[in-house]
């Protein structure tokens, strides 16, 4: 259909989300208010691991002002355990069962052994303090090795090891054909001019977002239970909370406020807390709100990362890579988490190891085992921002035994011509990888970077460029999804037309700050020819919008606007048919009708026109002769599934210059090179790659979850969990080399979601061309000067 | 996160009423709170649990920076952004200002005094370390009226601990007048920007013909509280501004004989390199001012 | 429970209420004032600044203060920014060059800003970035932050 004349895709279009929130107006989950609303605080754990002996909750129940205090035992045969269907899997592993108070242990530092519902949060907090809790200690397993050690302590009940997951990603499915794969691939290794053989390890962090987790639950008995949720999920969460309460799903009503701040990943799964509110609300007749701590956010939920690789990398002398083996271990914390469960984000890790890079043969198996340590949750990046660190930098190590630049031995080693289906069976829909390499090097200069690299070396100064990059995924499709977290791939969206000639669209997923009502706007307006101040967005309400699996694994730009801009060519075909009829124009064809500046034109006799809101008024107010077969009304809900699995690329450099005197150093330049196909706001794909960017670089150089010997989570609150600051990190310059997607109608590409995972790997890279000289090689996150220094000072003393 | 609770907030107008408020109380159940930017921290966090809160923004006379023949007399209510930007604090007193600028954030700095920092003595604080450098006197007045005077050195002790006694409240800051070719300098180090010092130094010192003829080197971030560097201290007379050596071997000194430990941000190896490094600039930075070079941040 | 009266005035209205003594002030100003737009992102540390408000004209974090300390002050906040309700300079700024995503540090970033661009009406990047330190952003890696605040530099300048 032709008329897609307004040029709103790939415009610059400042967001309508905007101005409510730079003037205070936004509505996030701590602003909602509810008549009669008490407050929630929890009473969390002080051991890693150890037996609960005794809660005694007697001095808190005896406060003013507190209405419930709730235990484990209290709540253990009134709610179901997890797992439950629709928040597990479709993957063989063990599924820890977990109720949202622990029952009889507690597993890490952190995990809620009791509630208090009162007045006033401040009363809360009070009553919670007053709860004893006696603890008879058991062995505190800190890390996947020794949990998987002989001898290592069980954590889980009646499970016969720590293993909650291991897959053989390359090797098929029964032992045999593995062991015959590991040979093949063994022979090849025997066979290289080199081998790489390194163990990388990625500390544990993630994606805080500045918006702690929040719940408000409300429950009448006429229309059941609404609750609204900080999640990027309310669809999934609606279906798990109706599982678990034995609440008649069509009584529960999920509400993800239209504001929230940041999600990253760490509001996508089903969490405990949201759990024993619902329940409570419901038994005790009272709203429920509950606002949860930084600190219990950083001990409870956005740890992520966390995974050990031992990598080997066979190569010939001219840099072309042979092959792959890979050893990853992810330490998983407890587990018991629905829909992630802690190892769904080292799985995809592993699915995302070989890169964009052709790897003839690999053989690459993870396991992830319990430790007692909070489960991992996701955070952008899902589980490849370790392989990737792997990856890049072992791509550098080939380069320096080879003699070559490392931006050569990327270049060679790309896959040159997609579609491509990876080693790990990952599937490359389309693109061009090299175009965007390309584009990358000419803002590079490399030529010139040596040069000054060279001159600032004699004056004892150390520069040094890094490259780096990625392939994520774009939207995840069924056929992927529906394995992995059980759960439709699909892109939805509502598209109801006003009578006044304005459009209405209501979406399932749950934005925090994406910008989706400002996106989808511009792609209806674009495909109505009117303006995006006409588009209204609904999202995240499971009362009114149709289903969406959620936010995740940047689908928005590839399915979410898809789905909308489906609805919108239907209307159009709907509204062209009855307008041909009531013109009388015979042999007029939906296609001969354009939709542009506000107009819906015969393009045949341009003289032939309505207004859009002419157009749509007749067939929603004035639904008579209308032509056979068709009724009144303009509202049409598209499902949108992309012929094959969509992905996105991207290629990043930096240069540095490195304090070789304290290890201190600093980034003096970034640029990314991106190939989002057709951008549809350009400001916004800008601001979503700084931020991923700036997010892998707070992840490398600043964030670390730590604990020490008995489990004792130390970095729960931002003076210790260190988050980059403005002055902390560089502008990073954004650059496009776009080639539109054939699967999306309007050639876009979802993404941002994975942004994040080339970043450490770019910046060691960097370092470590600058410490050549040196001969360091990093290995291991967090990237610190205390440790840079060490090895600076050992190779100076060897030297 | 929320303050337990608390009975009862005053405001006192005079450094007696405060005292006044203090006395009816049994001690530590009443705390003094000056900007509260180091204890809301621990008051949200339930480590501290005043039963009173005594306000002293309203308290006459603690406020402002005096610059006189006597030196420099400084409020303890006088709070960081004032002096950052207060131009006479250059040359001798240039380490004030580079504390004040870096102290950390704005909002911080618009709120937090630096009477406040030194009786609170955090481990990784910045005024700490400057008043020691600086040679600065601190003036307390008790419940009777009666003052006394001791030296920075004197009264800041380990972490979270001053001479300060219950019945006590500092009412001045002095600084020694600014001799003729001296600067100081201060400057520190922390995981992320102006983040809380993990090592910070201070050097006050006088040059006579760019060659420094005497200097007080402090440091703070450590277990220990913070302390002066003797040895350093010793090493640098003599030194000329341009012997890069020369202060390399004091700052050498200074790192040798400070004790230091390891925790989260660095280990105890860092932190002496820290010293050695911070040092090489802050006596580059103090050497400047000394000569008249208007340096420092 | 032990409480105290106070008198603030917030955004030129002037609030007189009874409040427990330790009810911190941003509790104050979203629950008493009813003014949400100033928000709260740590436990105890008052590290992220989205609870920055001016007292007096100068930016604060009001999650370090208890409301009692406001008592006879004047207090802004992000509610308070657009006169007449036209965005001010520095509003208009972050919507054109996208210097918000999420939006929950957005209000404390402004708030700061606005003090920071009377202080230093015409800040090189550094000094903004330096300004921008006590406020945790989340999504957007502050570039688009920077280039707001050097617009509005440039239009008020």
């Amino acid at each position: 259909m032709s008329g897609t004349s307004e040029g709103w895709v790939g415009t610059e279009f400042h967001r309508k989300e905007d101005h409510r929130l730079t003037t205070g107006r936004g509505r996030f989950l701590a602003d909602l208010v509810v008549p009669g609303m008490v407050h929630i605080v929890f009473r969390r754990s002080d051991h890693a691991h150890a037996r609960i002996a005794r809660i005694d909750v007697s001095a808190a129940k005896a406060m003013p002002g507190v209405i419930a205090v709730v235990t484990g035992d209290d709540i253990k045969d009134e709610i179901l355990p997890m797992p439950q269907p629709v928040v597990q899997p479709a993957l063989p592993a063990n599924y820890p069962r977990h109720w949202p108070l622990a029952v009889g242990r507690v597993k890490w530092h952190g995990e809620p052994v009791a509630a208090v519902v009162a007045r006033d949060p401040y009363i809360a907090e009070d009553a919670a303090e007053t709860i004893e809790v006696e603890y008879d200690p058991l062995p505190y397993v800190g890390d996947p090795e020794s949990a998987l050690a002989d001898g290592a302590t069980i954590i889980h009940e009646g499970w016969e090891d720590n293993v909650i997951f291991q897959m053989d990603f390359t090797g098929g499915a029964d032992a045999d054909s593995q062991k015959a794969h590991e040979a093949e691939v063994q022979k090849v290794f025997d066979g290289a001019d080199i081998v790489i053989k390194e163990r990388f390890t990625c500390h544990r962090c993630g994606v805080t977002p500045m918006e702690t987790r929040g719940a408000l639950f409300d429950w009448d008995e006429s229309d059941g239970m609404t609750g609204w949720l900080t999640t990027q999920r309310p669809h999934i969460d609606r279906l798990a909370l109706s599982d678990i309460l034995d609440i008649p799903a069509e009584k529960l009503r999920i509400i993800a406020p239209r504001d929230q701040g940041g999600g990253f990943g760490v509001k996508a799964p089903f969490y405990r807390e949201p759990m024993l509110i619902a329940y409570l609300a419901r038994k005790l007749g009272r709203p429920i709100r509950w606002i949860e701590s930084r600190q219990e956010h950083l001990m409870a939920v956005s740890q992520e990362r966390d995974q050990i690789h031992d990598l080997e990398v066979a190569a010939s002398k001219d840099g072309t890579l042979l092959a792959i083996r890979d050893r990853g271990l992810a330490d998983c914390g407890d587990g018991c988490e629905g829909v992630y469960w802690g190892f769904l984000m080292p799985f995809l890790g592993a699915v995302e190891l070989p890169n964009a890079y052709h790897w003839p043969i690999g053989d690459i198996k993870v396991k992830v085992a319990i430790t007692n340590k909070s489960a991992l949750s996701p955070a952008r990046a899902f589980g490849e921002l370790p392989t990737r660190f792997a990856m890049e930098r072992a791509i550098d190590m080939v380069a320096r035994r080879c003699g070559m630049e490392p931006a050569d031995v990327r270049r060679k080693n790309l896959v040159a011509e997609l579609p491509y289906t990876s080693i790990t069976n990952e599937y490359f829909d389309s693109g061009d990888f090299i175009k965007v390499w390309d584009n990358l090097m000419a803002e590079a200069d490399l030529p010139g970077f040596r040069a000054r690299q060279a001159a600032a070396r004699a004056e004892g100064r150390y520069l040094g460029i890094g490259f780096g990059l990625g392939v994520e995924l774009s939207g995840v499709a069924s056929e992927l999804f529906v394995p992995m977290e059980n759960q439709p791939g699909y892109g939805a969206a509502t598209v109801r037309l006003d009578p006044r000639g304005k459009v209405l669209v209501f979406e399932g997923d749950a934005p925090g700050g994406q910008g989706h009502e400002t996106t989808v706007a511009q792609a209806v307006a674009h495909s109505f020819g009117i303006h995006p101040n006409d588009i209204i967005v609904t999202t995240g309400d499971t009362g009114t919008t149709p289903f969406g699996s959620g936010t995740v694994g940047a689908r928005a730009g590839s399915y979410f606007v898809s789905a909308a801009v489906q609805a919108c060519e239907v209307l159009k075909e709907k509204i062209a048919r009855i307008m041909a009829h009531d013109l009388e124009l015979a042999d007029a064809a939906p296609a001969d009708f354009s939709f542009a500046d506000g107009f819906v034109t015969y393009e045949k006799d341009t003289n032939i026109k309505k207004t859009f809101r002419e157009a749509v008024e007749r067939i929603i107010m004035a639904p008579i002769n209308l032509p056979a077969g068709e009724s009144g009304g303009l509202e049409h809900t598209a499902f949108f599934e992309a012929e094959k699995p969509m992905i996105a690329f991207n290629a990043d450099v930096c240069t540095v210059e490195v304090d070789i005197e304290t290890g201190q150093f600093k980034i003096l330049s970034w640029t990314t090179s991106e190939d989002v196909g057709q951008i549809i706001n350009p400001q916004i794909v800008e601001g979503q790659m700084q931020g991923a960017i700036v997010q892998g670089l707070s992840n490398t150089m600043f964030e670390e979850f730590v604990y020490d010997e008995n489990g004792q989570q130390l970095t729960a609150d931002f003076e210790t969990y260190k988050l980059a600051t403005a002055a902390d990190v560089p502008d990073i310059k954004v650059t496009h080399a776009p080639t539109p997607c054939p699967y999306t109608p309007l050639g876009s590409r979802g993404i941002g979601e994975g942004r994040p995972s080339d970043v450490p790997g770019t910046l060691c890279n960097a370092i470590c061309d600058a410490l050549e000289p040196f001969g360091i090689e990093i290995t291991e996150l967090p990237l610190r000067p205390d440790s840079l220094w060490r090895q600076i000072q050992a190779a100076r003393g060897a030297s | 996160m929320y303050p337990a609770p608390i009975d009862e907030y005053v405001r006192p107008a005079t450094v007696a009423d405060a005292l006044a408020a203090l006395g009816r109380y049994e001690e530590g159940d009443a705390v003094f709170i000056a900007g509260g930017q180091s204890l809301m921290q621990a008051v949200k966090a339930r480590l501290v649990r005043p039963r009173c809160l005594i306000d002293l923004q309203a308290v006459d006379g603690l406020s402002g920076i005096e610059v006189g023949a006597e030196g420099l007399r400084i409020g303890p209510m006088t709070r960081y952004a004032e002096i950052a930007r207060d131009a006479r604090l250059g040359g001798a007193w240039g380490a004030l200002g580079d504390a004040a600028r870096r102290v950390g954030d704005r909002q911080v700095r618009n709120r937090g005094t630096v009477g406040g920092s030194l009786c609170w003595n955090y481990v990784a604080a910045c005024m700490p370390p400057t008043a020691i450098g600086l040679g600065a006197t601190l003036e307390l007045t008790a419940a009777d009226g009666s003052t006394r005077s001791m030296a920075a050195e004197d009264f800041l002790g380990g972490p979270l601990e001053t001479a300060r006694e219950e019945n006590e409240i500092l009412t001045a800051i002095t600084i020694p007048p600014a001799g003729a070719n001296a600067g100081s300098a201060y400057k520190k180090w922390g995981l992320v920007t102006d983040a809380l010092p993990v090592i910070g130094v201070c050097i006050a010192l006088e040059a006579e013909g760019g060659r420094c003829t005497a200097a007080r080197v402090a440091v703070g971030g450590l277990a220990g509280g913070p302390q002066r560097a003797g040895a350093a201290e010793a090493a640098l007379a003599g030194v000329a501004a341009d012997d890069d050596a020369g202060i390399a071997a004091a700052m050498d000194a200074a790192a040798r004989e400070i004790e230091t430990q390891g925790d989260l941000w660095a280990d105890s190896d860092y932190r002496k390199q820290l010293i050695r490094s911070l040092g090489a600039d802050v006596a580059a930075s103090a050497f400047g001012r000394a000569a008249g070079e208007e340096a420092g941040q | 429970m032990s409480t105290t009266t106070i008198t603030v005035t917030i955004n030129g209205e002037t609030i007189e209420e009874t409040v427990p003594v330790r009810m911190l002030l941003v509790d104050f100003i979203r629950e008493r004032a009813g003014l949400t737009g100033t928000h709260i992102g740590c436990t105890y540390e008052g590290v992220c600044g989205a609870c920055t408000v001016q007292l007096d004209g100068e930016a604060v974090k009001s999650c370090l203060m208890v409301a009692a300390q406001a008592d006879g002050h004047a207090i802004t906040t992000v509610e308070g920014l657009a006169e007449g309700g036209t965005l001010s300079p520095l509003q208009r700024a972050f919507n054109e060059q996208h210097a918000l995503q999420c939006g929950y540090c957005t209000p404390g970033i402004l708030m700061n800003m606005d003090e920071f661009l009377r202080e230093n009406p015409d800040p090189s990047d550094e000094e903004i970035r330096h300004g921008l330190v006590g406020n945790l952003c989340r999504c957007t890696g502050y570039a688009h932050i920077v280039d707001a605040v050097r617009q509005a530099a440039k239009e008020t300048g």
